[in-house]
């Protein structure tokens, strides 16, 4: 009896102050939020008026809103494809290929995600620049001279994708270091196996690495969704401030705009309730999709 | 189409729902927060009876005002020891007021969360356009403190009134009265021509002359072309505020431009307005083609820097771009030029305008009678003085004369005839979705690049125009 | 070990190299430009970027780190992140030990609320956490006559410790699990009490989760500017590093003193480099985030 009264006594102790606080600072503050959603504020002194779910009204017929939800859509799809293949594929030639320096590239690879956003824009600034960018010059090494330099944060239809490719280059090492951590569990007999029935390194990587990690990858896709939104607002806000014209607009930028320089602090919480809603859902369909047979070893 | 008729109206109920809200409210607007720490009904009821009572001690009487006043400025052109050299020739006057300057170059970020706390400044020099918004915010809630008595308080050790000594005109547009009661919220304090820059030595060296109306702009615009130089840059596209201003007033005059300021019915399909549309259009076709890529707050360096490197004849900025661009590199012999835009017809009007810092007072400010007291001071020729040793100029007639060298020569834009652009958009309570700065102006990136045609932006500008006509703040 | 390669493996041997090495230069390059350019003078910076400094200008250092006050930020942030980081760990591992070694009533729910916080993102509940603040500062101020949760640093770091926690309970809930039971057991059967077991035979345990938790969180607490640029609001008063550098960034009408910015970024940047290299090691072991085995 003792004992079981202590387990619970010491239980209790144990997630309470987490608890409370987490209540306190995120679980209240997102219900907060909700609620501002259902009101016009300026958000600074003036009334706020209730106006029921008018902002998510407006939200369906602003083009700006919907360009960001467009923009966001396509930079978590494209980058979170790209970061993942790329890293997966890095981790095999790492754990799997006799790589000299192995451990060096793992150490530098990991080094853009331990980088201030700050930097990591200033570095982009400088290799996207028109006229002296490091991209642009190497470029003009096989263009002839008078051809027109390509912008790279100008042209509208180029410039999401130079932050697609900031936000690869920032993500790749961290999920690259996350998958050699699986990898590496995996128990070498197998691999031993499949070279002595002639499987290529290819095939190898693709019937025995893949499937073993799996639910690993799923894990990681759920947190790459979640800190993609909140990544590529940083980054956006940084390098283009949403700009040329709206053209890498995406969530949070546009719910910053609204909230903050357009007054309309009810609408951009209303931005916000969407955000919460859409990544949700995204996590909820990409882990259905995901869902396979759990593998073992 | 239900929708829209549902969401029509209730965007109408609503805004009568804010407006009676509003009606309600003034002088008093904090009163949701019933801590009461600041702004109790009273203390407004203070300020109106204190309208005629601050008048400077001539002779040193026990009668001076004194207490604290709390200012808070935007750290801009000048620094803390423009401040600080203010502060003490205001203690010169008013030896018993405090003055406690809160100085940033956001002070927004300050200010903003304090006030939310219920700590009011006393007297608050931020101007509209900025990206956070505070003054537009304080318009829109209509939380500002009526300075109609400012204008009529004689400034310290002079005769004349606030008013009378403002440079005529800069309290007549809605940058300084934003309502239609036509009152003045907000005053004028450091002021900033701005214009087209360009580098004189070079047009010197050239043979070219500064074009004076449009037509002119273009052909210099190809001539320049053919030596690999373009017409234009911008460092980014909300400078085309002060362009686009500029040109409304050129097109159809003052009441023009208040009308379309005022977003008037039909006034984008005028042929005055489509005019400026196809000056601003054909500007695009004429810019450097990097502009955009660096047309942001990170990179708009860059675009002014062209100038000084000679890859494009004309820039449009204020009076604080060499300041700003005080260390970088120039052409050889580079001597800045400036001058207003051009006019549209020849013989026609030119324009500049003249950018401004608001300063104004929150309605939950404590002591808002010292801050009138504060801004009063700012407009005396004692103030005017100090502001110029430190290269900077109130709206007070004469205030460029004071500067020295190229500085002056830029406040002299106004004597060559060309005419002064003051004004804002009108405004409206908040409108979801619609910034105008983002319909009106940052499409000129669109342009440049071709990704937007004009008739795009028009449209989009005229349905913009729509919902902001039907936000309006009325009386 | 392995079998001697056949023909075409050398060519794929070498494009891995280059691929490798490509990806490699494009990382080590831009950081260390950016060491670079702190010591360029102000006015090699509208230039090409890619020239060498003319000189080693140290003096953006010394100008950043007292003119800019960057110095005392530096001090700021590293309280914030010390006191974060404890104050995190005090809170998360004991939570996750609970959550990972025992079943009781609620359990599941539990991990199902605390999991939906990984999807509320810190952009849009700063204000919330900003109004409750002043509101319960005001209430203070008449109370005690002074406010206590606005511009406090330890505050601070306790929203930030407590904003970490789905994140960091989830990963380190993954860690535990993974360990085996024997060794509890054992500490029951020698006698040891709940508490005793997890701070004797656990912690111990954990240490590689618990390097890689606090290397994450460093990284979190240190980088973060917007929770810290709204609590923190008292003119001249306590900063965090990156709030300050944004300070020496923002334009504003006057020429832009880009030597100490950068000189700022490096101050940014070194210390999370310097921890980064100590802990590196230890990092791949600690991330089995949601376990092999699911």
């Amino acid at each position: 009896m003792n004992k079981r009264k202590g387990r619970g006594r010491f239980i209790f102790f144990c997630l309470a102050p987490a608890l409370i606080l987490y209540t306190i600072f995120m679980i209240y503050p997102t219900v907060k939020v909700f609620e501002m959603s259902l009101y016009k504020w300026t958000g600074f002194v003036g009334e706020k008026t209730f106006v029921g779910i008018n902002n998510f009204i407006i939200l369906l017929e602003d083009d700006y809103f919907l360009r960001s939800l467009q923009n966001s859509i396509l930079l978590i799809v494209v980058v979170t494809v790209f970061t993942i293949s790329l890293s997966l594929t890095f981790a095999g030639i790492l754990t799997r290929e006799k790589i000299k320096g192995q451990s060096i590239f793992r150490i530098i690879f990991y080094i853009p995600n331990i980088l201030s956003i700050v930097v990591i824009s200033a570095i982009f600034s400088a290799i996207y620049d028109p006229a002296n960018g490091l991209l642009n010059s190497f470029l003009a090494l096989f263009k002839p001279g008078d051809a027109e330099p390509v912008y790279w944060l100008g042209d509208q239809k180029i410039v999401i994708y130079s932050i697609i490719i900031a936000m690869i280059w920032q993500a790749v090492g961290y999920y690259m270091v996350m998958y050699m951590a699986s990898m590496s569990a995996v128990p070498v007999s197998l691999y031993e196996c499949a070279d002595l029935e002639g499987a290529s390194h290819i095939k190898q990587f693709f019937s025995i690495t893949l499937p073993l990690i799996w639910t690993n990858i799923r894990t990681t896709l759920t947190f790459f969704i979640i800190s993609t939104i909140n990544l590529s607002f940083m980054i956006v806000k940084a390098m283009t401030d949403g700009g040329p014209d709206g053209s890498t607009e995406v969530f949070l930028s546009y719910m910053y705009k609204q909230a903050y320089t357009n007054s309309s602090y009810g609408y951009g919480m209303a931005i916000g309730v969407v955000v919460f809603a859409f990544s949700f859902a995204l996590s909820g369909i990409v882990n259905g999709v995901t869902k396979r047979e759990n593998l073992e070893y | 189409m239900f929708r829209k008729v549902i969401s029509g109206l209730l965007s109408v109920s609503m805004l009568t729902v804010l407006l009676t809200g509003c009606a309600a409210n003034t002088g008093n607007t904090n009163s949701t927060d019933d801590t009461g720490v600041t702004t109790e009904p009273d203390t407004t009821v203070v300020v109106d009876d204190t309208v005629d009572q601050p008048a400077p001690p001539e002779e040193e009487t026990e009668a001076g005002p004194s207490g604290t006043v709390k200012v808070a400025v935007v750290e801009g052109a000048y620094g803390i020891d423009l401040w600080n050299a203010v502060i003490e020739g205001f203690n010169g006057v008013y030896p018993d007021v405090q003055v406690e300057l809160i100085l940033d170059k956001y002070v927004e970020d300050i200010v903003g969360p304090a006030m939310k706390a219920g700590d009011f400044p006393d007297a608050i020099h931020v101007a509209t356009g900025r990206p956070l918004a505070l003054t537009e915010s304080f318009i829109k809630d209509q939380a500002m403190v009526d300075l109609t008595d400012l204008m009529a308080m004689t400034v310290p050790g002079e005769s004349v009134t606030v008013g009378e000594k403002i440079i005529p005109g800069f309290l007549d547009s809605n940058a300084t009265n934003p309502y239609p009661d036509g009152k003045t919220y907000m005053t004028p304090t450091f002021f900033d021509p701005c214009g087209l820059f360009y580098n004189a030595a070079l047009f010197e060296e050239k043979g070219w002359t500064v074009p004076t109306t449009w037509d002119e702009m273009w052909a210099l615009g190809d001539l320049a072309q053919e030596e690999g130089i373009y017409l234009f840059a911008y460092p980014t596209a909300g400078y085309f505020d002060a362009v686009f201003y500029g040109l409304l007033y050129e097109a159809g005059g003052p009441d023009f431009f208040k009308s379309a300021t005022n977003y008037a019915e039909g006034i984008w399909d005028t042929p005055e307005a489509q005019s400026v549309f196809d000056i601003v259009a054909k500007l695009a076709t004429y810019t450097e083609p990097s502009v955009p890529a660096n047309a942001n707050q990170e990179n708009f360096l860059k675009n002014q820097q062209l100038l000084l490197d000679n890859k494009v004849l004309f820039s449009p900025n204020g009076t604080w771009l060499p300041g700003e661009m005080a260390d970088a590199p120039r052409a050889e012999g580079f001597e800045y030029g400036f001058t207003a835009l051009p006019a549209i017809t020849a013989g026609g009007d030119r324009y500049s305008f003249a950018w401004f810092e608001q300063a104004w007072i929150p309605a939950g400010a404590e002591n808002p009678d010292l801050a009138k007291i504060w801004f009063a001071y700012l407009y005396s020729d004692a103030a005017a003085d100090i502001f110029a040793q430190f290269d900077a100029t109130v709206a007070i007639p004469g205030a460029g004369e004071r500067l020295s060298g190229e500085k002056q020569l830029f406040y002299s834009i106004y004597d060559d005839g060309a005419k002064v652009a003051l004004g804002n958009f009108a405004a409206t309570t908040p409108v979801e979705g619609v910034n105008p700065n983002t319909v009106w102006f940052d499409p000129v990136n669109s342009l440049v690049s071709g990704d937007k045609t004009a008739e795009t932006w028009i449209a989009d500008v005229k349905a913009a125009s729509d919902q902001l006509r039907a936000a309006l703040i009325v009386e | 070990m392995r079998k001697k390669m056949n023909g075409g493996r050398g060519l794929s041997q070498l494009i891995i190299y280059v691929v490798l090495s490509a990806l490699a230069i494009s990382i080590v390059v831009p950081v260390a430009w950016v060491f670079m350019a702190s010591l360029r003078q102000d006015n090699e910076f509208y230039g090409s970027p890619w020239t060498l400094p003319a000189g080693l200008h140290f003096q953006n250092f010394a100008d950043a780190w007292g003119e800019a006050r960057m110095g005392e930020y530096f001090l700021s942030s590293v309280l914030v992140t010390g006191m974060g980081i404890i104050l995190l760990l005090a809170l998360a591992l004991p939570a996750a030990y609970a959550l990972s070694r025992f079943r009781f009533r609620g359990h599941k729910v539990t991990g199902i609320f605390l999991m939906a916080g990984l999807f509320i993102n810190m952009n849009y509940i700063v204000v919330p956490i900003f109004l409750m603040f002043v509101d319960a500062d005001k209430a203070l101020r008449t109370l005690f006559g002074g406010p206590f949760f606005m511009n406090n640093l330890f505050i601070l770091a306790l929203v930030y410790a407590s904003t970490a926690l789905p994140f960091t309970i989830y990963l380190l809930t993954g860690y535990l699990s993974t360990l085996p039971k024997e060794f509890e057991e054992a500490a029951y059967v020698d006698g040891a009490g709940y508490f005793a077991t997890m701070i004797k035979v656990i912690m111990p345990m954990a240490k590689p989760s618990i390097v890689t938790v606090i290397l994450f969180n460093f990284l979190f607490f240190w980088n973060e500017y917007i929770l810290s640029m709204t609590l923190l609001t008292e003119m001249n008063g306590n900063r965090t590093l990156p709030v300050g550098l944004m300070n020496l960034m923002k334009a504003g009408k006057a020429a832009a003193h880009f030597g100490q910015m950068y000189a700022g970024l490096v101050m940014v940047m070194l210390p999370t480099l310097i921890l980064y290299i100590f802990v590196q090691k230890k990092l791949t072991q600690g991330m089995t985030v949601g376990g092999l085995k699911g």
